[in-house]
């Protein structure tokens, strides 16, 4: 019986395909939107979580207030805080610096390059690891004694030497107003994707690791500690108790005291995705409600042409039942349908906004599913009206209906 | 003896009336009808324009209900029944054939004979089978997978003669079955008519022409919603239909 009037239904739209087709735009146009919406949004959504992954989600920053008036000079760190914060927090920090960087040309023969310079501890490879191709990495001795030596990223080498292991060269950079030589002892290679080279900022200049003590020195005011805490932390409880023992230690309220985690900002990325994604399903729900309505439109069309074929099935015994089945499953398959090329639709668009942002967007099954379920619900929905229209109606005037 | 007659009588009108509202208006469409139809006959019904006897058919049918009094069918008061239960008591006991064939376009002959069992929920294999069984019976073995449009007027009716039968009821209806057709293909479908009866069908049929009627046993005459004759008929066949019969042989030839 059910496959009886999955043929009847398909058979009643294939009659009609441009009616069919124009009645099914709107589900069309609303389940493409959904697909696409939600798929991008995924997409993005582990795009960003892979950038924050990257950037470390145990970090944080904490820095004085900006909202603050009357800011001085020691609310701003030194080195001796920070090993302060060291002594007090190591059992649970896994990295922490005076967060510093510098740029500047770096010139080599007559090759100039301009490059951003980061100050980092020795233990930095710790937490965001580097894959060291030539040489070594920054070590302890580096660091402590103030050496003028360099991490350099591959395509930063090849820029600046015009090879790719650069350990042992040595180029000129001006830092601080001061000229000097600069060795270099390690080459590492970074894969970022397109999106997080984007979001990280990388410039086309070069890049490269430096002791973070050449670029703040014992008696330097900095401006904000980068903190990353160990993996098996308590996040909330630990950078609370951080905020707390800092706004003591510069005789401030914590609370003057301001604190960027990764966490948060990335569940504020996701609020915003979330708060985006829902605009557009409001769009895209619009849309199926007016699919919907065209539907039903359409089969009260469907019901009134067919006045005489109702007529007869009831004389024939269908029962009320029988026919408002009939065109509910009509209304269902036409929907479905529209849901299926809007689906194809959607994911296409998907696949063409992935390669622009040179990811691969996938479709899940699940939404999938959802959508067509969905727009399936819809046609039923909207079906519902003039099937129970066609289903009540009388079999003699039906009959005599011309 | 009482019951033994109930189960003779397959139609039982009792002061029956049917009433039209049309606002305004009330329209007396059959006025107190009295009628007993017993098990295979093979009744005419006749009567002018207006007289009421689509009226009385569509009762009979089960298509409409009685507004005063009762009808029983196979002894079951079909009066106070629901929409519903009158669709299955259409579905299992009743086969109509209309002026106007009446076949859904866009299916097959063989499709439109198996509609009745579909809504008896029949397998499709039993179904299929049976349809095309009919559709022999009825001469049509060639044409089954035909479009109502591919097929002569006479041809469509005989799958609506099919259809009617798909259920095997035991009362077959046919409202002027032949007021579309030439005088052949009328004929034709009288004898198919008669062939039924004779093999034990109840047939009550609506027409306006003497020859039609001949070929029945039973004639009932109307006028303005009411019976004015009911003669038995000792039926005759006209000599064309003979001459059908002699030669062509149709309903075996096909099939
Ligand atoms: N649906 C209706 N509403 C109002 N009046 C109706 C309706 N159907 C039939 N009538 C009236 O009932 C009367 C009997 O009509 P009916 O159709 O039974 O006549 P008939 O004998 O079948 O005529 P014909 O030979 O022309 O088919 C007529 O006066 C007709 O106008
Ligand atoms: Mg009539």
């Amino acid at each position: 019986m059910l496959i009886e009037n999955m043929k009847m239904a398909f058979s009643a739209i294939r009659i009609n395909k441009m009616r069919s087709f124009l009645t099914m735009l709107g589900i069309i146009i609303g389940i493409g939107s959904v697909i696409s919406i939600v798929s991008i949004g995924d997409t993005m959504r582990t795009m960003f979580a892979d950038l924050y992954k990257e950037v470390g989600l145990t970090q944080a920053y904490i820095s004085i207030g900006y909202w603050l008036d009357d800011v001085r000079q020691s609310d701003y760190f030194t080195l001796d805080d920070l090993e302060r914060v060291k002594e007090v927090f190591g059992d649970e920090i896994a990295y922490i610096d005076s967060q510093s960087y510098v740029s500047a040309d770096a010139l080599y023969g007559r090759a100039k390059v301009k490059f951003d310079f980061q100050g980092i501890d020795y233990n930095y490879q710790d937490v965001q690891p580097v894959n060291i191709i030539y040489g070594r990495y920054l070590n302890e001795g580096d660091v402590k004694g103030r050496r003028k030596n360099v991490v350099m990223d591959v395509k930063s080498a090849l820029q600046l030497f015009g090879v790719e292991n650069a350990v042992g060269r040595t180029f000129r950079t001006t830092i601080y107003g001061s000229t000097d030589e600069y060795t270099v002892v390690g080459v590492y290679k970074k894969d970022l994707s397109p999106f997080q080279a984007m979001m990280m900022g990388q410039s086309d200049g070069g890049s490269a690791f430096i002791p973070y003590t050449l670029l703040t020195w014992p008696n330097d005011y900095f401006y904000a500690m980068r903190v990353y805490a160990k993996d098996d932390v308590n996040l909330d409880d630990f950078f609370g108790r951080l905020k707390v023992f800092i706004g003591r230690l510069k005789m401030r309220d914590a609370e003057d005291y301001y604190m960027a985690t990764a966490v948060e900002e990335m569940g504020m990325m996701d609020s915003m995705m979330g708060g985006l994604s829902a605009a557009v399903g409001g769009i895209a729900a619009i849309s199926l409600l007016v699919g919907g309505i065209g539907i039903m439109n359409i089969m009260l069309v469907s019901v009134t042409e067919r006045t005489r074929e109702i007529g007869i099935r009831k004389s024939l015994g269908a029962r009320t039942k029988d026919i408002m089945i009939q065109f509910l499953t009509e209304s269902a398959l036409l929907s479905a349908c529209g849901g299926m090329i809007g689906i194809l639709l959607g994911s296409g668009l998907v696949s063409a906004v992935g390669a622009v942002l040179g990811v691969t967007a996938v479709v899940r099954p699940s939404v999938v599913l959802l959508a067509v379920g969905f727009s399936a619900l819809v046609g039923i929905f909207f079906g519902m009206y003039p099937a129970s229209k066609a289903a009540k109606k009388d079999p003699i005037e039906a009959l005599r209906y011309e | 003896m009482k019951e033994e007659q109930l189960a003779e009588e397959l139609i039982c009108l009792e002061d029956m009336a049917k009433i039209y509202d049309t606002g305004a208006l009330k329209v007396l469409g059959l006025k107190r009808v009295n009628l007993t139809i017993r098990r295979g006959e093979f009744v005419a019904i006749m009567g002018q324009s207006g007289s009421g006897k689509s009226t009385l058919m569509n009762i009979l049918g089960c298509l409409d209900r009685p507004s005063l009094g009762h009808y029983y069918l196979d002894g079951v008061d079909v009066a106070g029944m629901s929409s519903d239960e009158l669709s299955l008591i259409r579905n299992k006991k009743i086969g109509f054939v209309f002026q106007s064939f009446n076949l859904i376009s866009r299916m097959s002959a063989l499709k439109n004979v198996e509609l009745p069992m579909t809504y008896a929920r029949i397998s499709r294999k039993a179904r299929e089978e049976r349809a095309e069984e009919l559709l022999k019976r009825v001469g049509l073995g060639k044409r089954i997978h035909h479009q109502p449009n591919e097929l002569s007027g006479g041809q469509r009716q005989r799958v609506a003669i099919a259809r009617a039968l798909a259920n095997n009821p035991p009362l077959l209806l046919a409202d002027e079955p032949t007021g579309n057709l030439d005088t052949a293909a009328s004929l034709e479908i009288m004898e198919l008519f008669t062939k039924l009866h004779a093999e034990g069908t109840t047939v009550v049929l609506v027409t306006h022409e003497e020859e039609i009627a001949a070929y029945t046993r039973r004639i009932i005459r109307f006028r303005d919603g009411e019976i004015i004759s009911d003669q038995p008929n000792e039926p005759h066949r006209p000599g064309i239909a003979a001459q059908v019969e002699k030669n062509t042989d149709f309903m075996e030839g096909e099939g």
